[in-house]
C-alpha cells in the first residue's frame, strides 16, 4: 500500500511539474492580489489585526484556486477511471491529500516571503506566527481535500468550491487569524492550546474524510 | 437496461458478449470489472474458495475505449505507476513492450502516441501483472493488422490458464472465443 | 404513534396563548420578551433538523447497503425545514437584538452560530443542486453533511472565545434560566414542544410527499 501510494504522489508532482497548472495559478494569485493590496494600500501601514486578516483571506482563496485540481483534473481528462482499476480507494486519497498538503505548503512558503516583503510586515513573535501560518495550512489543505474530491463531481466547481469549503475551514481560519494577528503585534506572544487545536482539527477531520472518501469516490 | 443476467465463470474459459450498439455489453464488462454498481444482484470473484472483496483490481485486466490514460507520462511512467500499484515487479516491461512492438516509444510521452499505440499501451497495462480475469471491451479498436495479431498472439499464448470475456462486434475477435453470448 | 404530530393543533395555540397570556413579561424587557417564545424555540429546531439530517445521513452511508435512499430524501426535507427555522430563527433573533440591545447584528456568540448553520445549509444545497445529474449524488451529498456535522464540535469551542468582550445574553441561553419566573419556563417548555412538534409534522409531511414523487417516477420508468 505504502509504494502504491508513493507511486502515486510521483505520478502527480511529475504530472504537474510538466503542466505546472495549479501552482502557476494559485501561486499567480497570490502574488498578484498581495501586490494589488499594497498598491492601494499606497503605504499606509495596517494593524497587525488588518494584516492577519488579510494574509489569510490571500491564503484561503489561494486554497480555493488550487486544492481542487487534483481531482478535478482526474475529472476533467477522464482518467479517473484508470485510477479506480488500478488502486483501492484509500492509496487514492492518501496521495491527493499528501500531495495538497505538500502543494499549499509549497505555495505557502512562496506566498510568505511576497507578502512580507511588500507589506513591510514586522513580525514580533516569529516562532508562534510561523506555527500559526504553517499549521493553519496543514489544517486547511487536509480538510479541504476530500470537499475538492466533492467537488470534482459536481458541475460549477469554480463558484461551488469555496461555498462548500467556508463552513468547514471557519474554525482553523478564526483561530489562525486571531493567533497571527497576535503573534504579530506582541512579542514574545506563546499559545500552544492553539497549536493543539489545530492539529486535533486537522486528526479530526482527516480520519472522517477517511471514512467519508470511499463515498465520495466512484462506484 | 440489463435484466436477469446469471453468469457462472472459471478457469481456463473464454466468452464473448456481442450485441448491436447501446444494448449493454460495455455497461455488463463494467458491472463485472466492479467499476459499476448493479441496481440489483452481486458479483463475485473467487480464488479458489474464499470469496474476494471489491475492488478487486489485482485480478482483472480491463481494457476499454473509456480508458483515458495520462498524457503527460511517458509509456515507461504509466507502467511503472502500474506496477507499484499492482505489486507486481518490472522486470516484464520491455518484454511487453516489444511484443506490442512500442520497446522503441518508451520513453515518449502519450501525448505523442497515435491512437493505435495508446491501444497498445493500454492492453499492456492490463496484462502486464498477468491478472486471471481479463476483460477487453472491443481490444481490437485502433489496432492495425500488425497491433491485432500481436494481441491474439498473446492472447493464445494465456488461453488455457485464464478466465476471457471479449465485448466486442469483431467477427475475428468474437470468433475467438469459445462460448458466445448475445445481447439486445 | 403515526399521528402523535397531530398534537402540534392543540400545543401550538396553547403555546401561543401562553406566551402573550400566561406569561409575565420579563423585568427590564417588558413586552417584547415575548419573543423568547418564539426565537428559542426556532434556534432550537433549526439544530434540531441538523442533527436529524446529519444522522440520517450517518444511518444511509453506514447501514443498510446504500439502498436506503429515502432516508437521504427526509435528510434533505429535514435541511429544507431547518433552513427556514434558521433564517426566522436569526430574524427573530435580529428584531429582538435591536428591541433589546440597540442593533440588529453584533456578531454576539450565538448569532454567530446561528449563521455559520445557514452557511451549512447553503453549501449543503448549493452542492445537492450541482449534482443534478449525478447517480451518486445521495451518497455524496451524504457524506458532505456528515462531513459538516463533524466539524460543529470545533465550532462550539471555537466560536466563544471569539467574541469574549460581548455581553453574555442569559435569557437567550436557556441553560441559564436564573432569570425565568416559572411561568415564564413552563411557557417557553411549552412553546419549544410545540414548535418541534411542527418540526416533526412539516417533516413527515415532506416525506410523504416525497415517498408519492418517487414512487411515480417508480411508475414512469
Amino acid at each position: 500500500m505504502v509504494k502504491t501510494i508513493i507511486a502515486h504522489i510521483k505520478k502527480d508532482f511529475r504530472i504537474e511539474f510538466r503542466n505546472r497548472y495549479a501552482a502557476s495559478v494559485s501561486f499567480s494569485f497570490a502574488f498578484t492580489t498581495t501586490l494589488a493590496i499594497s498598491l492601494a494600500a499606497g503605504g499606509i501601514p495596517f494593524s497587525p489585526q488588518t494584516h492577519a486578516v488579510i494574509l489569510w483571506i490571500i491564503m484561503f482563496f489561494t486554497a480555493m484556486s488550487g486544492l481542487a485540481h487534483i481531482f478535478v483534473r482526474e475529472e476533467d481528462r477522464g482518467t479517473s477511471l484508470f485510477l479506480q482499476l488500478n488502486s483501492p480507494p484509500l492509496a487514492v486519497f492518501t496521495a491527493k491529500l499528501l500531495y495538497n498538503v505538500l502543494l499549499f505548503f509549497i505555495l505557502q512558503c512562496l506566498i510568505l516571503p511576497v507578502y512580507l516583503f511588500f507589506m513591510q510586515l514586522d513580525v514580533q513573535s516569529p516562532l508562534f506566527f510561523l506555527g500559526y501560518v504553517f499549521l493553519g495550512g496543514v489544517s486547511l489543505s487536509s480538510s479541504l481535500t476530500i470537499l475538492a474530491a466533492i467537488v470534482s463531481r459536481a458541475g460549477a466547481r469554480g463558484a461551488l468550491f469555496p461555498v462548500i469549503s467556508l463552513p468547514v475551514s471557519l474554525p482553523v481560519l478564526w483561530v489562525v487569524i486571531q493567533g497571527t494577528s497576535r503573534s504579530l503585534g506582541r512579542a514574545g506572544f506563546s499559545n500552544p492550546g492553539d497549536m493543539v487545536f489545530l492539529l486535533a482539527f486537522s486528526g479530526t477531520i482527516t480520519a472522517v474524510s477517511y471514512l467519508l472518501f470511499e463515498f465520495v469516490w466512484h462506484d | 437496461m440489463l435484466r436477469d443476467i446469471s453468469l457462472s465463470m472459471s478457469s481456463p474459459s473464454s466468452l464473448a458478449i456481442t450485441g448491436p450498439n447501446g444494448s449493454g455489453k460495455t455497461t455488463l464488462l463494467e458491472i463485472i470489472a466492479g467499476i459499476q454498481r448493479p441496481t440489483k444482484g452481486t458479483v463475485q470473484l473467487f480464488r479458489g474458495d474464499t470469496g474476494l472483496r471489491r475492488p478487486w483490481f489485482q485480478e482483472t485486466g480491463y481494457v476499454s475505449p473509456r480508458l483515458r490514460l495520462y498524457d503527460e507520462l511517458t509509456a515507461e511512467e504509466l507502467i511503472e505507476f502500474t506496477c507499484a500499484s499492482r505489486s507486481t515487479s518490472r522486470d516484464r516491461a520491455d518484454e511487453f513492450l516489444s511484443m506490442f512492438n512500442l520497446l522503441a516509444h518508451k520513453r515518449k510521452m502519450l501525448s505523442q502516441y497515435s491512437s493505435g499505440m495508446a491501444q497498445r499501451l493500454k492492453c499492456i497495462l492490463a496484462f502486464i501483472n498477468e491478472p486471471p480475469l481479463l476483460l477487453l471491451d472491443e481490444p481490437g479498436s485502433n489496432l492495425d493488422r500488425e497491433g491485432k495479431d500481436a494481441l491474439f498472439r498473446y492472447l493464445e499464448s494465456i488461453r488455457s490458464e485464464r478466465i476471457l470475456i471479449i465485448a466486442t462486434n469483431e467477427k475475428e475477435e468474437a470468433d475467438f472465443c469459445r462460448e458466445r453470448i448475445s445481447l439486445g | 404513534m403515526k399521528y402523535i404530530y397531530r398534537l402540534v393543533y392543540i400545543i401550538m395555540p396553547a403555546a401561543i396563548v401562553m406566551a402573550f397570556l400566561y406569561a409575565p413579561p420579563a423585568e427590564g424587557l417588558g413586552e417584547s420578551s415575548r419573543l423568547l417564545y418564539v426565537h428559542v424555540p426556532l434556534a432550537w429546531v433549526s439544530v434540531l433538523a441538523f442533527s436529524v439530517s446529519g444522522i440520517l445521513s450517518l444511518l444511509f452511508l453506514f447501514t443498510g447497503n446504500g439502498e436506503r435512499t429515502e432516508r437521504v430524501h427526509a435528510a434533505r426535507n429535514s435541511a429544507a425545514i431547518g433552513l427556514l427555522f434558521t433564517v426566522l430563527a436569526t430574524f427573530s433573533g435580529s428584531v429582538w437584538s435591536k428591541l433589546s440591545w440597540g442593533a440588529y447584528w453584533n456578531w454576539d456568540p450565538r448569532q454567530t452560530s446561528i449563521i455559520v448553520l445557514m452557511l451549512v445549509y447553503i453549501a449543503y444545497f448549493s452542492l445537492e443542486s450541482a449534482l443534478r445529474e449525478n447517480s451518486s449524488r445521495p451518497r455524496i451529498v451524504s457524506a458532505y453533511l456528515v462531513f459538516a456535522m463533524v466539524t460543529v464540535p470545533f465550532f462550539v469551542f471555537v466560536v466563544p472565545r471569539m467574541f469574549p468582550s460581548l455581553h453574555p445574553d442569559p435569557i437567550i441561553n436557556p441553560d441559564r434560566q436564573v432569570h425565568l419566573e416559572s411561568a415564564m419556563k413552563i411557557s417557553l417548555m411549552t412553546a419549544i414542544a410545540a414548535f418541534t412538534l411542527l418540526y416533526g409534522y412539516l417533516l413527515d409531511l415532506a416525506n410523504r410527499v416525497t415517498a408519492i414523487k418517487e414512487q411515480q417516477k417508480g411508475h414512469l420508468l
